[in-house]
């Protein structure tokens, strides 16, 4: 690093630490945002365990046994194909899921003198998936879940433990509660505002004053000077990032799963895009009043199409297929699958994808679109 | 009282890394030779040539619009011009306007600068920018605002901001300084005061090339004067032969000028003091 770029940063760093209003949004706006939703708390809570049920038998017995399931008041139980309840409970909607197998209900007869043999019903395992991420909703339903089936075998053969025989069997998965929702969101949200508008106001009103006039009247290198303003946002970026992850976890319970780092790089190459649209901005906008005009038309479908407080399934198909396009659905897509699924960023494909050509589109229409004077 | 003979002594006192110099060669610090610059169908300048001899200060006036600030922010390598050849201190230029700006300092008309930073750290930003190790400190002091260092642009006096953007423009210790109307919009006294930095800055042996809209300003500092109009220089010479020529012709003002005028008065009413803190 030169000198000349080094005294170019830290007076950057400084002006922006000193600017109150830029503080003040890039920080605490989007803190009271969180505290806010995070209050409202969207999800719900829920008084009772989510289980899903496969039904693979569809006989008498399955029958009997999903009837007597339905009995218990502390589960809300949910019936699908293996696959949608495998998925449903990777996600965190089921705290377990149960599979009755085909051959329940199946009537065994004994080999003269078998051993350990007894006629009657034949013992078959009933496989349990649970979620490794919610292991207090595991631990419950479970409990709840082998209790009744040790029950229905005392029921059916007088003995407990000898017909069905609950086998355990934790799944990676998630537990998304609304916190870990929004909170990867509400990151999503201050990288853009922060670097949209940090980027808009200030170079418009630098180029308005004449700041960045008097800078062109000394041989500094331009490169420099673009690097330093640019690394400003992104050290931005990532203390704002690193605030709003501590306070997520600290106050709302917010889990995160991922590594920490290779959420800070989805962080900052989202944020780098985020910027360059705030210098195209910069340059289109012709004075300080344009600029939250222009911002907004791109910031507010965003906010609003992007998935950040909600989920984007209930779009219609044709503004979900829009969406799913929008920078900044690659960029919460990928805080989220890093923050809450604990995922690498090399296994995500689109999201990886997407911000990468977003970043070099946007960079492109900056170098276009920005200007050093007021024209 | 003594505030004002503290304001002449500081501006009188030498930089400390000015090392004497010697005229160029030709005794020329900038060079233009038939100048021309349009934007779209509007001529800026049109054709212009002058000197401006090392170690003089040498004023440009004109109504607005004549194409003083073209010229100069052509000068100062801020802007290309569609013709000509310019030479600031030995260096062309249009090919090196980046060797050039390392050489000179510059005043601009509307200097602003970063919000929210002290004039201390703004000037050794500057000083970075230029590769430069100084005493910023030393460097304000001289400029007479050792007692704002820690204060922000925005605080400052209108008079106090032209010194402070002179003082930027001096981090460099150039050869050739351009002041674009440095007193424009300042109370007399501040305009003095400006005056006497100026010819502190020329007694170091810096080429001061201005800008200006007042007369009086031209005829108190300038060593000689191009007057610009329609983007074209219609004279140069010294303040004194251009009011000769006049007179010569002819002329006479409606009002015979008095030993003093109404600028005296007020002066010598109010004082020298710098009225800013």
């Amino acid at each position: 690093m030169s000198r000349s770029f080094r005294a170019l940063l830290s007076t950057s760093l400084k002006a922006y630490y000193r600017n109150r209003s830029a503080m003040f949004f890039s920080l605490l706006v989007p803190l009271i945002i969180m505290v806010i939703f995070g209050l409202l708390n969207l999800g719900g809570n829920h008084t009772s365990e989510n289980i899903g049920v496969v039904d693979l038998a569809h006989n008498p017995s399955s029958q009997l046994i999903i009837d007597n399931l339905k009995k218990e008041s502390v589960l809300q139980v949910d019936f699908g194909s293996q696959a949608a309840e495998t998925n449903a409970l990777k996600k965190g909607d089921r705290a377990l899921v149960v599979v009755l197998p085909a051959e329940l209900g199946a009537i065994q007869t004994c080999a003269p003198r078998a051993v350990g043999c007894h006629p009657g019903p034949k013992p078959v395992s009933i496989p349990i998936y649970t979620n490794k991420a919610k292991p207090q909703d595991a631990q419950i339903a479970t409990a709840i879940v082998t209790q009744f089936f040790a029950q229905s075998s005392f029921v059916a053969l007088g003995q407990p433990g000898g017909v069905f025989k609950p086998v355990v069997q934790v799944l990676p998965g998630q537990n998304t509660t609304y916190t870990d929702f929004l909170v990867p969101g509400i990151i999503a949200l201050s990288i853009m505002q922060t670097g949209i508008f940090s980027v808009a106001f200030a170079f418009v009103q630098q180029k308005q004053t004449g700041v960045l006039r008097r800078l062109m009247a000394t041989p500094m290198k331009v490169s420099e000077f673009l690097a330093a303003q640019v690394t400003t946002r992104l050290i931005m970026a990532a203390v704002q990032v690193a605030i709003l992850l501590f306070v997520g976890v600290v106050f709302f319970g917010f889990h995160l799963a991922g590594n920490v780092v290779e959420l800070m790089l989805a962080c900052i190459f989202g944020s780098a895009i985020f910027i360059a649209i705030g210098f195209g901005i910069s340059g289109y906008a012709k004075d300080e009043q344009a600029v939250p005009a222009i911002a907004n038309i791109l910031v507010l479908p965003m906010m609003f199409l992007s998935g950040i407080f909600f989920t984007r399934d209930s779009m219609p198909a044709w503004l979900h297929t829009v969406s799913d396009y929008l920078p900044l659905t690659y960029v919460v897509d990928a805080i989220r699958s890093v923050a809450v699924n604990g995922s690498h960023l090399w296994n995500l494909g689109t999201d990886v994808i997407g911000i990468a050509v977003w970043l070099v589109i946007t960079v492109a229409i900056a170098i276009r679109l920005f200007r050093w004077e007021v024209v | 009282m003594s505030d004002a003979r503290r304001h002449n002594l500081t501006v009188t006192a030498t930089f400390p890394q000015t090392g004497v110099r010697g005229p160029s060669p030709q005794g020329l610090a900038i060079k233009v030779e038939d100048l021309r610059k349009s934007y779209g169908s509007l001529v800026a300048v049109d054709g212009i040539s002058f000197n401006v001899r090392e170690n003089e200060i040498f004023g440009i006036l004109g109504p607005n619009g004549a194409g003083k600030t073209t010229t100069v922010e052509i000068l100062e390598g801020l802007r290309d011009a569609d013709e000509g050849h310019v030479t600031v201190a030995g260096v062309d230029v249009r090919r090196y306007p980046k060797r050039v700006k390392g050489l000179i300092g510059v005043q601009l008309q509307s200097s602003a600068f970063f919000d929210n930073l002290t004039l201390l750290e703004l000037t050794d930003m500057f000083a970075a920018i230029y590769g430069r190790r100084i005493n910023a400190r030393e460097l304000l002091g001289k400029v007479d605002l050792h007692d704002k260092e820690h204060s922000k642009v925005r605080q400052l006096s209108g008079g106090q901001k032209q010194r402070f953007s002179i003082a930027t423009a001096l981090v460099n210790d150039p050869r050739v300084l351009f002041l674009d109307e440095p007193t424009t919009g300042l109370d007399p006294q501040a305009r003095r005061n400006l005056w006497e930095l100026a010819q502190a800055l020329r007694q170091e042996g810096r080429t001061v090339l201005l800008t200006t809209h007042y007369m009086e300003e031209a005829e108190t500092l300038c060593d000689r004067v191009a007057i610009m109009d329609g983007g074209k220089i219609i004279t140069l010479d010294t303040p004194a032969n251009l009011v000769q020529r006049l007179l010569d012709k002819g002329f006479r003002g409606r009002r015979v000028e008095r030993e003093a005028n109404l600028e005296d008065v007020f002066i010598d009413l109010t004082g020298k003091d710098l009225r800013e803190d």
